[in-house]
């Protein structure tokens, strides 16, 4: 079977990083500096369309972006922006094959096979590409798919077209019209996209990883493609097909191996591996912010932005997230590391804000927050083979929502089912995940017996009980004042000897059943170590 | 001519249809008072004062519709539940939802639990101190829970859904049973049963029983 690979490329992809972060500045004229705006040696990286057009363009200052551009909005890339841009890459490649190759492309380039799409895909391999193309949308990035048999292909195609699928065997009469340019590497050369004009071959101001590449840079000992570039012009050869055509040997003597290597590219031969790599277990999220925020509300909006991002990674991935880290650059020095705790993995954003802001509203930063990382931990959600003999109960990805959403409304240790410690103590509770598969509620049904209940008061309510010759005789408390009509017991419990009574252990208490004027049967005990009178709760 | 004995087994198609619409109570008195028991996609009130015997007869709905395979959830507004209690009188704990909610979030969890679907029974339990609640809430409850077809049954010491509820009874206590042989202990509560609200019936007057609720001792006593 032949090796069909995609590759998509994301053109600069530090402006389209910050852009992600900041959606709403998305069809506006913007540039991305080197360094922050507001230095006098900051220059102009890259820049988007609309800056383009009104006259921005790289290697300017940041006057001389304002002159020409009075409406333009000044960006700088922080490196977590570039990684999360790059993580969201990798990501968009894990929605369409279980392994890609990112490692050894450039930043902003991953490939990955797609010759086994075609039952998704049967109206062909355009309908795979567009597929890629809309769901890198949905990512926040904009993207150029190339699909080929070979990765040096595929990539230099990616330089050319938008969106391109070169059928097998078809690889050198595709690449014949294409301007000889396209073979160079973006290691050597910046991004032919950038609308300035330059000479071929000539320094680049930047590049699209934000200027952190080495361009310009001559390799030393070889020669290097700009170079290769130079000499095809002073050749007369302008495109792929007229390179092709030149002998392979007579190439390789006059422009070393960069000119070997150009030259088997256009020729259609490519025999760079394609290495695929499993996907990291965590996935994340990360933002730098201007300035320090102290408040809550604000940071909310930044940790939205984040888990949106994140949920929108999962689900390329089919999967939800499980739990959260959430790690808080603080103001000047510090790092705030807190785990959010998930009762089922779940992907509704709303659900996630709401038990991030609850754990930050019960325990806030010790400082502003001039950072925010966010990873979250996947997990899949596995469909349930529904019983013929039970009522299916609540959908496993709905109820896992619910528990999150709940656990947000009223704190996690408020959800779960309820279970009977092992313990001499009435009033000794605990509470257990409650489980989200329809499989792991069923079980040997329980009848119901009817049994008399207590109704317990958390914390057990101290009152003032008047004693007489047989028992108590009345009682006042909050949460009632009454006279004690008949009063059984007392009936002593005493436990827990090993611990000594400093840690709460070696209890003694004499429990009395009243059944009081109020019309109540309660329940009510007196510490035999300081004589205090407590209301357990009532029969009820 | 059919045996006496066989046409006593007899149900009518529509009491039948009837009795697959509803919940259990798991007190077949309180099922028959109710045809069958707790409405399915309805609202229902269980009223009672202290000691009326409320949380008993709660209980034992959550263990008919835990013994029934139905996903179950009890709100809990005053947090009162005693898992001990509750594991007696037939709850399997490690499948009831239990959710420690105070005040409006109490029926903020309700109406999630309820819109999640699935649930057959969903218990509201106000504790003591019931507040009052806007009659918008009741209407949403209402709503979500014909939507969801869940039997949502409301545990209030005095009324409170009014005609919100399709079904609803009142739990009057009576005297206590104390054991007089040796040192007294409680043995069983007594409580009346009336039938306040009926979604059938419009003559709910004489539908009234009478219960007693046994008490099951958990630990070891030792008298002093």
């Amino acid at each position: 079977m032949t090796l069909r690979l995609a590759c998509v490329f994301v053109p600069q992809l530090a402006l389209q990083a910050v852009l992600r972060r900041e959606p709403e500045a998305r069809g506006f004229a913007v540039a991305l500096f080197d360094r922050a705006p507001a230095s006098p040696h900051a220059r102009v990286v890259t820049a988007t369309e609309e800056a383009r057009r009104g006259g921005v363009h790289a290697g300017m200052t940041g006057a001389q972006a304002d002159a020409a551009c009075p409406t333009l909005r000044k960006v700088c890339a922080a490196p977590a922006d570039v990684a999360t841009a790059q993580a969201a890459l990798c990501d968009l490649g894990y929605a369409f094959a279980p392994r890609i190759d990112s490692e050894s492309a450039p930043q902003g380039r991953i490939f990955f096979e797609v010759g086994d799409l075609d039952r998704l895909y049967p109206e062909g391999e355009g309908a795979i590409a567009q597929g890629i193309q809309a769901r890198a949308a949905r990512l926040g990035l904009g993207v150029r798919v190339a699909i080929a048999s070979s990765k040096g292909i595929a990539r230099v195609v990616t330089r050319a077209r938008e969106l391109a699928v070169v059928a097998h065997g078809g690889e050198r009469a595709f690449l014949a019209p294409l301007p000889v340019t396209v073979l160079q590497d973006e290691r050597d050369a910046s991004d032919p996209s950038q609308a300035r004009p330059r000479r071929v071959g000539g320094a680049a101001s930047g590049n699209d990883n934000g200027g952190a590449g080495g361009n310009g840079k001559k390799r030393s000992g070889a020669t290097t493609l700009p170079e290769v570039g130079v000499a095809l012009q002073r050749w007369g050869i302008a495109t792929v097909g007229a390179l092709a055509m030149l002998p392979a040997a007579e190439v390789a003597l006059r422009l070393g191996p960069a000119g070997a290597r150009a030259h088997r590219l256009a020729t259609g031969v490519d025999d760079e591996p394609f290495v695929p790599r499993l996907p990291a277990d965590a996935l994340e999220e990360g933002t730098e912010l201007d300035y320090p925020i102290y408040e809550i509300e604000p940071l909310s909006f930044i940790l939205r932005g984040l888990i949106d991002r994140a949920l929108a990674r999962l689900a390329c991935r089919s999967l939800a997230c499980a739990g959260i880290t959430l790690r808080l650059a603080l103001d000047p020095r510090g790092l705030d590391v807190r785990e959010i705790l998930i009762a089922a993995p779940t992907r509704e954003s709303s659900t996630l804000l709401d038990l991030v802001r609850l754990d930050l509203a019960r325990r806030p930063p010790d400082a502003a927050v001039v950072g925010a990382t966010l990873i979250a931990l996947p997990a899949r959600v596995r469909a349930t083979q529904l019983d013929f003999q039970r009522p299916a109960g609540p959908a496993p990805d709905r109820l896992a929502a619910t528990l999150a959403r709940l656990a947000a409304l009223v704190g996690p240790e408020n959800v779960g089912a309820p279970r009977a410690v092992d313990s001499w103590r009435e009033e000794a509770i605990a509470v257990t995940p409650y489980p989200v598969s329809s499989a792991a509620r069923a079980g040997q049904a329980g009848a119901a017996k009817g049994a008399l209940a207590v109704r317990r008061f958390r914390p057990a309510q101290e009152v003032e009980v008047i004693m007489g010759r047989d028992g108590p005789t009345a009682l006042r408390g909050s949460a009632t004042t009454a006279r004690v009509l008949i009063a059984a017991g007392p009936y002593r419990l005493h436990g827990e000897w090993w611990r000594p009574p400093e840690e709460d252990g070696d209890f003694c208490r004499d429990y009395w059943d009243v059944h009081a004027s109020d019309g109540a049967i309660y329940r009510l005990h007196q510490d035999q170590r300081n004589g205090r009178w407590f209301l357990d709760g009532y029969y009820d | 001519m059919l045996e006496p004995e066989l046409v006593a087994q007899l149900v009518t198609a529509e009491r039948l249809r009837d009795r697959q619409g509803c919940c259990s109570t798991g007190i077949g008195a309180i099922d028959e008072l109710l045809d069958g028991g707790w409405p399915r996609g309805a609202l229902s009130e269980l009223c009672g004062r202290r000691s009326s015997g409320r949380t008993s007869v709660l209980l034992a709905s959550l263990a008919a519709a835990l013994g029934a395979g139905q996903a179950t959830a009890l709100v809990d507004v005053d947090g009162t539940l005693d898992p001990r209690g509750a594991a007696a009188a037939g709850v399997a704990l490690d499948r009831l939802l239990w959710v420690r909610a105070g005040g409006r979030e109490a029926l903020k969890a309700a109406d999630l639990l309820i819109a999640a679907g699935g649930f057959g029974l969903v218990a509201l339990d106000l504790g003591d101190g019931a507040a009052r609640i806007p009659s918008a809430a009741w209407v949403r409850l209402k709503h979500a829970a014909e939507r969801q077809r869940t039997a949502v049954v409301v545990a209030t010491p005095r009324v409170t859904l009014g005609a919100f509820a399709a079904s609803a009874i009142d739990l009057l206590a009576r005297r206590p049973l104390f054991d007089g042989a040796g040192p007294p202990l409680l043995v069983a509560l007594r409580t009346a049963v009336e039938v306040r609200r009926h979604r059938r019936s419009h003559d709910v007057a004489a539908a009234s029983t009478n219960l007693i609720v046994k008490a099951d001792r958990g630990p070891p006593w030792e008298p002093v």
